[in-house]
């Protein structure tokens, strides 16, 4: 069967709306980007999965690697925390309610050039391109503008609220000082029940009201993944490698070049993020060419979500006979949301937090070949369960030497704050 | 002591053993992030070196004839957490310990360790290396509160904390600092520095 391709001219804003469109009446599962990102990605479409692998304890590397590049075509999924904490040799007892991972092909993947300005649409079925492209014609509803339906009012349940999560950091703290981690990313869940939630609209709404280059849409079974994530983990781009850690986080009401300043400076969120590319650097290093591995632009800063965060490159080139997922695997999870030492730090995570992290801080990935891919850090990030009417969302903060335990606190809760908010308004 | 033949440019030179061979380099890696950094700055530092990577668990039955230096490297915890590093100093090789493996090294020779006060992670620190400033990465919790036997104390900071301990004739060097981290500028030199202090070049 041959691959039919069209393009399409459409701006952004169109190629949302199809996006939204998709999302609601197809079925499909969506990677979404904004520009003037550092993590700027691909937006891509999957429309009508035609296979799928779910990850259990025994799915190992070569069964992924075969799913993916075994048959031509985009992957699209997630890989979560849990089954990275696998991969890493850390054990768990807490109940998972989650798949470790899921990843599809499809009868039909959207893609749209930012540059030119220009949706492609490949499939090798003609009747469901004719359809594709008739519905980019399509004039939008107000339906479809993402109006947030069944969220409910008041305060989530916390799995470490306030006091908790602080005795958490002075807990962390003194694992700091013996020696057994440098920095640790303490995380907290946030639960509503809300069985009459409407997921896409909230997502559509999330995605309109805070941009962010690396949203994420993806179905699993009853368990609805909505990602908001701002955060690339690794990159590769025809065996060239770039990751881009973010550690070092201000908040501001109204932006300011002093508060840019502020955050680059102060000594903390600097030990922070080089802490971070230094394991980064690691990470990949077990798949780059000797050599090739380069830090740049460090301590960079970009705005999201009303907070200033600090980032790296880091880059690398795949080393001979090494494919993008031999390097995903080997560094999964990220180390921006372990902290360093990253086996040590995971043991400590998983005694300190009473959750399971599930698809938070695992990746949402759009896997091409075994030479390119993308994949974010999937932070800020909710997952909703159909079956059970609850959405639960997590934040976390990374806690260093000098990190006071009511400003992480308060961090955590600022990274929440574009889901807390819907409750509060 | 370290004498007059260092080279401190860092650059990829070839280093032959007694032999005539490429140096073969057994890396042994405490569950630690660091180590495929401290790999690539030894590959790039060390042309045509052969490096192998054990794991710490892999320590008892790694075979410790064949490698011309053993590198131990940084890791979590403490030198009572890593029993069983008694082979690799009886093996009768130059040995270069990386943070946690200096404070190995010198636990091995009846030194201490002890919580450093005021714990610096991720940050740079000025040493004074044989009469030269230079600037180093520092990652630890810890540090040498007493030296082991006939080991001596070749660099510190302006804090008197240990920042490099060895032994020349036992072909034993430790550097509490980070080579490989990017944040210590010419991390290559500090390598060929070992390399010459355990007359491996």
């Amino acid at each position: 069967m041959t691959l039919l391709h069209s393009s399409i001219s459409v701006s952004r804003e169109q190629f949302d709306v199809f996006a939204g469109r998709m999302g609601r009446d197809m079925d499909a599962d969506l990677v979404l980007s904004s520009p003037g990102y550092p993590a700027e990605t691909t937006s891509v479409i999957g429309i009508h999965p035609v296979a799928e692998l779910s990850f259990s304890e025994t799915t190992s590397p070569d069964e992924i690697k075969t799913f993916c590049f075994g048959t031509p075509g985009v992957t699209m999924g997630y890989v979560s925390y849990t089954y990275g904490m696998m991969l890493r040799g850390v054990d768990s007892a807490k109940p998972r309610d989650f798949p470790l991972g899921h990843l599809k092909k499809y009868a039909s993947v959207v893609e749209f050039d930012a540059a030119a300005g220009e949706a492609t649409i490949s499939t090798n079925d003609s009747a469901l391109l004719d359809t594709l492209i008739a519905q980019f014609a399509a004039p939008q509803s107000e339906a479809q503008k993402g109006v947030v339906v069944g969220f409910p009012s008041g305060a989530p349940t916390m799995s470490l609220s306030r006091v908790p999560y602080e005795a958490g950091v002075r807990e962390t703290l003194e694992h700091i000082l013996s020696g057994y981690t440098y920095q640790l990313n303490l995380s907290t869940k946030f639960s509503w029940e809300c069985p009459d939630l409407d997921p896409l609209a909230l997502f559509l709404a999330l995605r309109n009201d805070h941009p962010a280059p690396f949203y994420a849409w993806f179905k699993s079974g009853p368990h609805q993944v909505l990602s908001t994530s701002p955060e690339r983990f690794l990159r590769v781009e025809d065996g060239h490698v770039l990751s881009q850690p973010i550690k070092g986080t201000l908040r501001f009401d109204e932006y300011t070049p002093e508060q840019v300043a502020q955050l680059t400076s102060s000594p903390k969120e600097d030990a922070e993020l080089s802490m971070i590319v230094d394991l980064i650097r690691n990470d990949i290093s077990a798949n780059c060419a000797y050599g090739s591995v380069r830090v740049e632009n460090h301590k960079s800063v970009f705005a999201v979500d009303n907070l200033l965060q600090m980032y790296s490159d880091v880059h690398g080139d795949l080393r001979e006979g090494r494919d993008c997922l031999d390097l995903f695997l080997d560094a999964f999870p990220g180390g921006s949301i372990t902290g360093c030492p990253k086996k040590s730090s995971m043991e400590i995570i998983e005694n300190l937090e009473p959750h399971s992290r599930g698809m938070y801080c695992g990746s949402v990935v759009v896997i091409r070949d075994e030479q390119n891919m993308d994949s974010s850090i999937a932070i800020r990030t909710g997952v909703y369960n159909h079956d059970t009417g609850q959405l639960d969302s997590y934040a976390g903060s990374g806690i260093v030497v000098d990190s006071n335990p009511a400003n992480e606190y308060q961090e955590t809760m600022a990274k929440a704050e574009k889901f807390l908010i819907l409750g509060a308004s | 002591m370290f004498g007059c033949n260092l080279s401190l440019k860092g650059s990829p030179d070839s280093f032959m053993t007694s032999r005539g061979e490429y140096m073969n380099i057994l890396l042994i890696d405490n569950n630690d992030s660091f180590t495929h950094n401290l790999e690539h700055l030894l590959a790039t530092s060390i042309a045509g070196c052969r490096i192998v990577v054990a794991s710490y668990g892999q320590l008892s039955e790694s075979d410790l004839h064949w490698p011309d230096l053993i590198v131990i490297s940084p890791g979590p915890g403490m030198p009572e957490d890593y029993p069983g590093y008694e082979r690799v100093f009886e093996a009768e090789k130059p040995v270069l310990g990386v943070c946690l493996g200096m404070q190995i090294m010198n636990e091995y020779r009846g030194g201490s360790t002890g919580r450093l006060p005021g714990c610096v992670h991720g940050k740079t620190d000025t040493i004074d290396w044989f009469g030269e400033e230079r600037v180093v990465a520092r990652y630890h919790s810890l540090c040498v509160t007493q030296v082991g036997d006939g080991l001596n104390i070749l660099a510190e900071n302006n804090a008197s904390i240990p920042m490099c301990l060895g032994s020349e004739n036992d072909s034993l060097l430790g550097y509490q600092f980070h080579p490989e981290s990017f944040l210590t500028p010419d991390g290559g030199a500090f390598i060929h520095d070992a390399l010459a202090f355990l007359n491996l070049r």
